[in-house]
């Protein structure tokens, strides 16, 4: 189902919080909103699914104006940043909560309830409670408490932020893999460009209420519409009065080029960060692969010259 | 945790024993001083049982109200926070600061018969002070914070996180302060309550103005008690002192468990 938003404002007293915001995510997409803290962004999503109300606008779910509907009749799937789980209740109790407002009989929601805990690998969770889990099995439990609804539309609110390095990349796989298996339209917020650039298929980049670019992650990522996308998306460093990817940048021993003087070499692994000076400008940076690196064997202090790449 | 130090722990046990255990006993020893049957004669004095009927009386009806306007109060406050919220904040905590004969005073003044208040009242013929109307109203005034106070720091530690969700999951405003909100401030207002019962129990100051302290008519337990002491006859105060003790002691008790049980049960969900 798709979402149209439509020059969506609103403010907290005098401060704007979104300011003419429009867009339309495309039924089954799973899009990303990425923007540094502060840029609107969850605010935009508690717009959509009714928690927060609209200043000026119109949120259009498939055609149809939900900008006044309570959150309640919209079937929205929610899940907040804490996963907001229902301490009081059990696993089992938590995914089926949604069903229970809708008071389906009891087989069938045994039976859904069943089939979601499955599907989220929480089936030998169900009587635990949530204080009992650990922080992923948290988000897949809100996650399954969402689906339960047969929402017509996801929203995450910073969805991995909450849990450590590895367990938030295995999780955003499988959210991943999921949203595409269940083909739901899916929205969800981010601060992290790594993360929106992995699970998205398209990405809405915000700084201060306002959309700055819309893309496919590898189209906005080489493409950048102006320097605040470039610098949010990637790190970037100043080369001939330029910003530009440290990736984008070679260097050699001779031929055409900046002649600078080669400060430090860092090696992170399969990444391999030079650190150089040219003669006449401020020290940038560039990165080379391991191999790269390895064949070039530079030493600090050394003459080198650096060129884009072609 | 560990333990503190054992000076600290000395002197507070000392502290709550000497203010607070020490004199308890001996109101206790007091009334059982003359033996078994003078206290079983005391305790069927006919004047201290409809004092304590009228305290039954105001309690059921003083303890409902705090505790829902109380539950609502604190539910506005915090999650529909606006200017008005952030006065009625502020206003209240009145009744803690302000002494109770004071509050006495002035509700006496509003609502007498010849009042601002009381004037309308009395042409629709109800008689607030001197009455058993008066008597639950200055309960609840000085009660009124208790059950609020409670719950605001909950309530804005908890959050709206999963009221909110509960509103996208379908469920409606009562539904969600049923399955979710009540679950989580069950204990909260219990204790808040206990506090209120405790308070209007043994409100002594805006109950002698507003009720007259008519006896058999309008005294409550603790005007009862202080009667007795002004009347010479101090080992029936002692009793009616024992009894409003006793109950004390007991709502303390049960408090005691209530809020055990819920420690235990967050500690074994940890």
């Amino acid at each position: 189902m798709s979402i149209s938003l439509e020059h969506l404002y609103k403010s907290y007293g005098r401060e704007p919080v979104l300011e003419d915001f429009s867009d339309v995510v495309p039924d089954g997409s799973l899009t990303a909103l990425l923007g540094p803290s502060g840029s609107g962004k969850s605010t935009l999503l508690k717009m959509i699914a009714g928690l927060e109300s609209v200043d000026q606008g119109r949120v259009i779910l498939h055609g149809r104006d939900v900008t006044a509907l309570p959150a309640r009749h919209r079937n929205i799937g929610f899940c907040f940043q804490d996963y907001a789980p229902f301490y009081q209740l059990s696993v089992f109790e938590n995914v089926a909560y949604g069903l229970k407002t809708r008071k389906m009989p009891a087989a069938h929601i045994t039976k859904e309830v069943t089939e979601l805990l499955e599907l989220v690998h929480l089936g030998a969770f169900a009587s635990r409670y949530p204080r009992q889990l650990s922080g992923g099995q948290r988000q897949r439990m809100a996650l399954a408490r969402a689906l339960a609804i047969k929402p017509d539309v996801l929203l995450l609110d910073e969805p991995f932020a909450a849990l450590d390095a590895q367990v938030g990349a295995e999780l955003r796989a499988w959210v991943r893999s999921l949203q595409h298996e269940l083909g739901i339209t899916t929205l969800l917020v981010t601060h992290n460009q790594a993360e929106a650039m992995e699970v998205a298929d398209r990405v809405v980049i915000m700084n201060h209420g306002r959309i700055e670019q819309v893309g496919v992650p590898s189209e906005v990522y080489d493409h950048p519409a102006n320097d605040f996308v470039r610098s949010f998306l990637g790190p970037t460093t100043t080369f001939a009065g330029a910003s530009v990817r440290p990736h984008n940048l070679e260097v050699t021993r001779s031929g055409e080029g900046v002649s600078a003087v080669v400060r430090d070499v860092i090696r992170l692994g399969f990444e391999v960060r030079v650190v150089a000076a040219p003669a006449d400008g401020e020290a940038l940076w560039l990165q080379l692969t391991h191999d790269e690196a390895q064949q070039l064997n530079l030493q600090v202090g050394e003459n080198v010259t650096i060129r884009r790449r072609n | 945790m560990g333990r503190s130090p054992r000076w600290l722990r000395t002197l507070v046990i000392l502290y709550v024993g000497l203010l607070v255990g020490v004199p308890l006993v001996f109101v206790f020893q007091r009334a059982f001083a003359h033996g078994a049957g003078a206290l079983w004669t005391a305790l069927q004095d006919p004047s201290m049982g409809n004092a304590i009927g009228l305290t039954i009386r105001v309690v059921l009806v003083a303890l409902p109200v705090n505790t829902i306007v109380g539950v609502g109060a604190a539910l506005w406050i915090v999650r529909h926070p606006s200017w008005l919220t952030r006065i009625i904040d502020r206003v209240i905590d009145v009744p803690l600061a302000i002494s109770p004969i004071i509050i006495g005073l002035m509700l006496e003044l509003a609502y007498a018969q010849n009042g601002w208040l009381g004037r309308p009242l009395a042409a629709l013929g109800l008689q607030i002070i001197f009455s058993y109307p008066g008597i639950v109203l200055a309960c609840i005034f000085v009660s009124l914070p208790l059950v609020t106070r409670q719950l605001i720091p909950l309530l804005r530690e908890i959050g709206s996180n999963q009221e909110q969700t509960a509103a996208s999951l379908g469920a409606g405003p009562v539904r969600i302060f049923l399955t979710i909100t009540m679950r989580s401030i069950l204990w909260a207002t219990a204790y808040g309550v206990s506090l209120t019962l405790a308070r209007i129990l043994g409100e002594y100051g805006a109950v002698l103005i507003v009720s007259g302290n008519i006896t058999d008519l309008t005294q409550t337990l603790t005007l009862n008690i202080g009667a007795n002491f002004e009347n010479y006859n101090a080992y029936q105060g002692f009793v009616g002192a024992g009894v409003l003790a006793l109950t004390s002691v007991i709502i303390l008790l049960l408090l005691g468990v209530a809020r055990h049980r819920e420690r235990k049960r967050h500690e074994h969900l940890a």
